[in-house]
């Protein structure tokens, strides 16, 4: 691709991954990284830490976005999040120590669980 | 909007809270960034499901309160990983120029969409990561 064409693919895409982390309420690195890695090209490393500052500005915007229309309660959700940060860093060290292969399939099953259960609910809603 | 809780309510019971929060959703704020941490996986993807299983949050505060909280998380995280130096700047303005404009779309499309459509949506996602990460193991 050539330069103008691969600056107009990444804004592309980051629209799309923007819209999908605003209404989902995501940050949408699980769309960036494969993206950044088969794409652009990018070591792991290097596409986790590029997503990561994407995923900043974009969770600000779209919280601001719902803040002004009533959505949710940021105060809490920024507490929540902290928190969150918190358990973060404990897990990445988690992560050093434990069988990642095994977890990432436990949880990949989890989702599925939770994808279904979604699903039926929402047929059952009306 | 809050609502304002009506007054035949009895008063709330005093827990002991953790930055305001009620011990479950510090349980889920810790547990959603411990598994994130652990699984290289957004804090939204295991917060959302948290929140609306165990908190029996609506569909659509779930997002909403995820969102928000995907803030200092990945605040936390830009500091760590920025120390690294493994940014690349340029792909990271272009992502974050288009990303800042689907965002505005993709909030004002929550703030409008039926719990229904919504948990379809999130569920096929969520589906998709799924399978995604026992492809990649």
């Amino acid at each position: 691709m050539t330069g103008i064409a691969f600056v107009a693919a990444l804004v592309a895409f980051g629209v799309v991954t923007g819209a999908a982390s605003g209404l989902l309420g995501v940050g949408g690195g699980t769309l960036m990284v494969p993206f950044l890695t088969l794409a652009a090209g990018m070591s792991q490393h290097s596409a986790e830490a590029t997503s990561l500052l994407v995923v900043l500005p974009t969770a600000i915007v779209g919280s601001l976005v719902l803040r002004r229309r009533g959505v949710g309660d940021l105060g809490l959700a920024l507490r929540f999040g902290a928190l969150g940060a918190v358990g973060g860093i404990l897990g990445a060290l988690l992560a050093l120590a434990l069988p990642g292969h095994v977890l990432r399939i436990v949880f990949a099953c989890f989702l599925l669980l939770v994808s279904v259960r979604l699903v039926r609910d929402s047929l059952v809603l009306r | 909007m809050r609502a304002t809780a009506p007054t035949s309510e009895p008063p709330p019971a005093r827990t002991r809270t953790v930055l305001g929060l009620e011990p479950r959703f510090v349980a889920i704020g810790v547990a959603g960034g411990i598994l994130s941490g652990l699984l290289g996986v957004g804090g939204g993807i295991v917060m959302v499901p948290l929140l609306v299983i165990w908190a029996a949050y609506a569909q659509r505060d779930a997002h909403a309160t995820s969102l928000g909280a995907i803030i200092p998380i990945s605040c936390a995280s830009v500091i760590t990983y920025g120390a690294a130096g493994e940014v690349h700047a340029g792909p990271a303005l272009a992502l974050a120029a288009g990303s800042i404009a689907g965002a505005r779309i993709g909030a004002g499309a929550l703030s409008r969409i039926e719990e229904r459509p919504l948990k379809i949506v999130f569920g096929l996602f969520l589906a998709a990561v799924a399978v995604l990460m026992l492809v990649r193991g």
